[in-house]
């Protein structure tokens, strides 16, 4: 699934970035990479969405929250 | 004697950082300019002393990482790998400690001395997280590591002594991270081949790293035959690498992590809702210009009797000391008038900036990107071009500046196109006088119709452009959430600061010199010196003008005068109109009085419907010449700035026309 179906305060797993380079990279600066865990804090209808990542919020937009692909992050205990 | 010995160190950090605070906080009123508090463009310079040095410090604009991607990665990058830099100053942002440390981790590799400000340590404290002070700095090869707060201005001394202590020590960062065999040998490979190429070069490792990164910048700075070695990119695995490192760092020295306070989610939940967060953003730009309007016209009276006292004072003397009387008409009719009518909007200008530079300050604007990013979505451009947006509604330069952090070029150039319409803070005298003039009984309402008008013909021309080009949309907002924060009284003070004093700088220069070209202009004809300026120099420019106003009901020929006049300085509109009808004092109700008198003595049929195809008008033609000088600077093109003007000027006559003509039929 892709992070623009992800719903709201749940935890997910990156699998992959499927983005232009340029934003690609960008976005593994700002600590987006496969395997990093993110948290969907606020989200608004068929738009942009809010993130939380390595203990910081980001805004994303549709086209690129529907470009990344994530895994459900299963509840232990 | 000895001589005081100069250092130089760059500021380095993450957005929102804390950099300028900490920056401004150690330069303290040498500061040469401050920027918008969060967009620093361009790189600054300020000067401190400290135990018998100079230091020079450098504050570059936000980065995340030094690749270059962006301006801002551009412009710092640049900076930092200058050799002039003796120290490269990071400040780390302690609250959100994970990412900041990216960059950290990048700047170690660059070789060159390193000192670490941790900021925010107050925050950290709040939030019941602790931070182990021992093990960070072992971590990051036994770089000093000084917990600082930025706003509260402690630990400052502390840093500079560790910035001098380190440069005297003149020891280099360690290279702490190590990458796997695999990357670390294609490393080594490469630097042996950049020390042959390049003997003289200082950071041999991160030169290579960035080789095997395939940066073009650095492939192009200094070419050499890699394709042996870097078979691809490992930019990846690199960036992988670091995070994987700072995740163990992190661990060793971040202490309960959970417990991290929810204040910025619990008024996130209101001001970044899905419905609720655009008309509280509304309300809150609502807010702020009545607040303009109503306090800064509370003020208004003290400079208003102030400046009447001085214009009346002025001539008297004048005529005392027997100066002639062309000069005291040229000082108390010319240059009083035109600049003094500017200074009684101080006020109103004042508490413009004060609520944007707090606004900014707090951490909102970057929510307003998120909430208005569906609608500028449906117009081709991301939540982030509303920014330089608002920016606009203090002034027009900094924030065709600000459009540098749009990530496309075609973003970059359709945001200086709609920025202009924002109404500027130059702009707000020239609604103050009109609508109060014209509109007594609503003048607050109608001036504030200019604002909403200027959004959304922005929003419209930005629309109909990405139809003409039939661009594909790409929503890709990408912007950093701060957390919330009081904001910094020295921050807001600072910019606030700045900002009048751009204002008064140009009351003096600017609107000085127009006053004195109007001034003659309107007292000189082919004659010589003429009693009726309906026989100037002014006035026969004015007319040539008049057949092509006359169906904006704006046909006038002062009318022409001022609006050509206004290309050097919006205010120059308001300051012309006091010259031209000779009203010493605009602002005050007697003076508003006479102007409506005189102008409709002129021309009788001039009513509220011709005051508001003014103001629109004025809304929307050319900005003033900063602004265009700073179009042209930024987008390197005369001709797309020729254009753009083309089109202000002839939307803003098509706009006023079909107002005029419309309300016109209405009317009558």
């Amino acid at each position: 699934m892709t992070l623009y179906e992800a719903q709201k305060n749940q935890e997910y797993t990156i699998e992959g970035l499927f983005v232009e380079e340029a934003v690609t990279r960008r976005l593994q600066a700002l600590g987006l990479n496969d395997g990093t865990r993110v948290k969907v804090l606020n989200k608004k209808k068929r738009g942009a969405l809010i993130i939380q990542v390595r203990g910081t919020r980001l805004a994303l937009g549709r086209h690129l929250s529907s470009n990344i692909e994530i895994r459900e992050e299963r509840h232990e205990g | 004697m000895k001589d005081k010995k100069t250092i130089r160190v760059a500021c380095v950090g993450n957005p929102n950082c804390g950099k300028t605070t900490l920056f401004n906080a150690l330069t303290g009123s040498r500061l040469k300019v401050a920027n918008w508090p969060g967009v620093t463009v361009e790189k600054i310079e300020g000067q401190t002393s400290y135990e018998g040095y100079e230091i020079a410090l450098l504050d570059t604009p936000g980065i995340y990482s030094l690749t270059c991607y962006t301006i801002e990665e551009k412009v710092t990058r640049q900076c930092v790998m200058d050799d002039d830099i003796d120290v490269i100053l990071n400040i780390v942002d302690a609250s959100s400690l994970e990412r900041n440390l990216y960059l950290t981790l990048q700047l170690l590799e660059l070789g060159k001395p390193v000192v670490l400000a941790l900021n925010m340590m107050d925050i950290v404290k709040e939030r019941g997280m602790e931070i182990d002070l021992h093990r960070l700095p072992e971590m990051l090869g036994d770089i000093p590591v000084v917990p600082v707060s930025a706003a509260k201005r402690t630990g400052l001394d502390i840093l500079l002594h560790a910035v001098l202590h380190h440069y005297e020590e003149k020891k280099n960062a360690e290279y702490i991270l190590q990458y796997p065999e695999e990357i670390e040998n294609k490393i080594a490979k490469l630097e042996v081949m950049m020390q042959a190429h390049y003997p003289t070069h200082s950071s041999v490792r991160w030169h290579a790293i960035k080789l095997l990164e395939d940066d073009e910048e650095v492939k192009n700075e200094h070419p050499i035959q890699v394709s042996n070695v870097v078979d691809k990119s490992y930019e990846k695995e690199i960036i992988s690498c670091k995070y994987a490192y700072i995740e163990s760092v992190v661990k060793e020295v971040l202490f309960h992590k959970s417990r991290k306070a929810a204040t910025t989610d619990k008024a996130d939940r209101l001001l970044t809702h899905e419905w609720l967060g655009l008309p509280v953003f509304l309300c809150i730009m609502g807010l702020v210009f009545f607040l303009t309007f109503t306090i800064g016209d509370a003020l208004k009276g003290v400079f208003e009797s102030a400046l009447e006292l001085f214009s009346g004072w002025a001539g008297e003397l004048l005529a005392g000391i027997g100066a002639a009387d062309w000069l005291v008409s040229l000082i108390v009719d010319g240059i009083i008038t035109g600049v003094g009518g500017i200074l009684t909007f101080l006020p109103n200008i004042f508490i413009l900036f004060l609520a944007l530079a707090i606004l900014e300050d707090s951490g909102y604007m970057s929510r307003v990107a998120y909430v208005m990013d569906s609608i500028m979505g449906k117009v081709g451009l991301s939540g982030k071009a509303f920014l330089p947006m608002i920016l606009g509604f203090g002034c027009t330069v900094p924030a065709i500046m600000a459009t540098r952090a749009l990530e496309t070029e075609q973003d970059r150039k359709k945001t200086m196109i709609i920025t202009p319409f924002m109404s500027c803070s130059a702009r707000l005298p020239i609604y103050v006088i009109f609508s109060e003039m014209f509109f007594p009984d609503c003048a607050g309402l109608v001036a504030f119709s200019f604002y909403m008008i200027g959004m959304a013909v922005a929003i419209i021309t930005a629309l109909v452009t990405s139809r003409i080009r039939k661009e594909r949309t790409n929503n890709s907002l990408l912007i950093e959430l701060p957390e919330y924060k009081r904001p910094n009284v020295r921050t807001v003070g600072i910019y606030v600061w700045n900002k009048l004093k751009d204002y008064l700088t140009k009351a003096g220069t600017t609107i000085f010199i127009a006053s004195i070209v109007i001034w003659f202009v309107l007292n000189f004809g082919i004659r010589g010196m003429v009693d009726n300026p309906a026989d100037s120099f002014g006035a026969m420019i004015g007319r040539l003008l008049v057949p092509l106003l006359a169906p904006a009901g704006l046909g006038m020929w002062q009318i022409a005068v001022a609006l050509i006049s206004g290309i050097s300085a919006k205010e120059v509109v308001v300051s012309s109109f006091s010259v031209l009808f000779g009203v010493s004092n605009t602002n005050s109700a007697a003076g508003m009085a006479s102007i409506v008198a005189n102008v409709q003595a002129q021309n009788p049929a001039f009513g509220p419907l011709n005051a508001y195809c003014l103001m629109l008008f004025c809304l929307l033609y050319i900005p003033c010449v900063a602004a265009v000088a700073t179009i042209r600077k930024e987008s390197g093109s005369w001709k797309f700035t020729g254009r753009l003007m083309a089109f202000q000027v002839l939307l803003a006559w098509l706009a006023a026309v079909a107002v005029f003509q419309i309300g016109s039929l209405f009317l009558s």
